[in-house]
């Protein structure tokens, strides 16, 4: 899937750039899109770190699975094959992203998939499991778009806060999507 | 909210001192660990920004937009939203550039403008999810994961566009 998408996007980038005679730029852009990523990753190094770090305090006290047993009835639906050391970084993601601290929540969401990772038996394939936290990451519900907000009131909104009800109403419906589409397509891919 | 934070960490780390885990070396263990993980991800972000960057500055998202656009506009999406909505699965961030833009060129309060908030709020970047996740654990096959929560994207693309209908004024 991912070898598609790339592939085309690439591809047509090319074509178009060809085609309109600027093929002097398409390399320096290519090359400005790679130093983005390593601007982008080091700057995310940083929360990482932390995150990871207050992350082991709580497993070594095993606060982690503690969490894990007591959420285990609820996430167990979603995820039926993870296990209890993947369900309590799996919670953390969604709490994380649910109170919009999204520096916070890649790494619990990478910490989650590794886990599932270390289950899983055949490990270039992804599992039922690592589908549904990727789809579920996708809408990853917030309780308030704080980022959305903060947009809003700089630019001068008269009423910046009128858009939580939509968002909240269509965040449900992607959640919801998500699920669905999820527990469906996971039977004939 | 801002102080849950805070003394949920005063709480974990004085109870760790009690029981005597090391909180120190624990945190040095953890932090640790990002390193490696960094460099796991980094080719794969490199991978996905250079064909995203390649895509807008050749013009051929410029093309794909004027193609989709009678498409879009049937189903009620104003041409101004194209871009973010075209760019929002690949980056955060070029999403809440574009979303600024959006707000200057037809104001904040602006039918458009509260299309584009609803539709940025309750969306996500989805490839950038799927290439920082899989990616992180070597996963290559990734099976229903991209359909999936495309399809999801698209749910939330439409309930944006009914619920400004519905509670704009």
């Amino acid at each position: 899937m991912m070898n598609a998408v790339w592939a085309v996007m690439i591809l047509m980038g090319l074509l178009s750039g060809i085609i309109t005679g600027q093929g002097d730029m398409l390399l320096d852009s290519m090359i400005a899109g790679c130093g983005e990523a390593v601007t982008l990753c080091v700057s995310l190094l940083g929360a990482y770190m932390m995150w990871m770090g207050i992350m082991e305090v709580a497993r070594d006290m095993g606060v982690i699975n503690v969490l894990a047993r007591k959420i285990r009835p609820v996430m167990g639906k979603l995820f039926p094959n993870a296990d209890d050391e993947a369900i309590a970084p799996i919670t953390l993601n969604m709490a994380a992203n649910f109170f919009g601290m999204g520096s916070a929540a890649t790494p619990f969401g990478i910490e989650a998939m590794k886990e599932m990772q270390k289950t899983n038996s055949k490990k270039h394939i992804a599992t039922n499991s690592m589908c549904m936290f990727i789809a579920v990451n996708a809408a990853a519900p917030e309780l308030l778009p704080t980022s959305v907000l903060a947009l809003r009131t700089a630019a001068g909104s008269q009423a910046p806060y009128s858009i939580v009800l939509p968002t909240a109403i269509c965040s449900v419906v992607v959640f919801v999507c998500a699920v669905l589409s999820c527990k469906l397509l996971e039977k004939v891919m | 909210m801002h102080l849950f934070i805070p003394i949920l960490l005063l709480f974990l780390i004085l109870s760790s001192l009690f029981m005597g885990t090391g909180v120190y070396d624990s945190f040095i263990r953890g932090a640790k660990s990002a390193l490696p993980l960094m460099l796991q991800i980094l080719p794969y972000m490199a991978a996905m920004l250079c064909a995203l960057n390649i895509f807008r500055d050749s013009g051929a998202l410029f093309v794909i937009e004027k193609l989709l656009s009678p498409v879009m506009s049937f189903f009620g999406i104003p041409d101004e939203l194209m871009t973010l909505i075209m760019l929002r699965p690949f980056s955060g961030s070029a999403a809440i550039a574009l979303l600024g833009d959006v707000y200057k060129t037809v104001g904040v309060d602006s039918y458009q403008g509260f299309m584009a908030s609803v539709m940025l709020g309750s969306t996500e970047t989805v490839f950038y999810t799927v290439t920082l996740y899989f990616g992180s654990i070597g996963v290559k096959k990734t099976r229903h994961a991209v359909p999936a929560a495309l399809i999801s994207a698209v749910a939330g693309i439409a309930a944006s566009v009914i619920l400004t209908k519905l509670m704009y004024s």
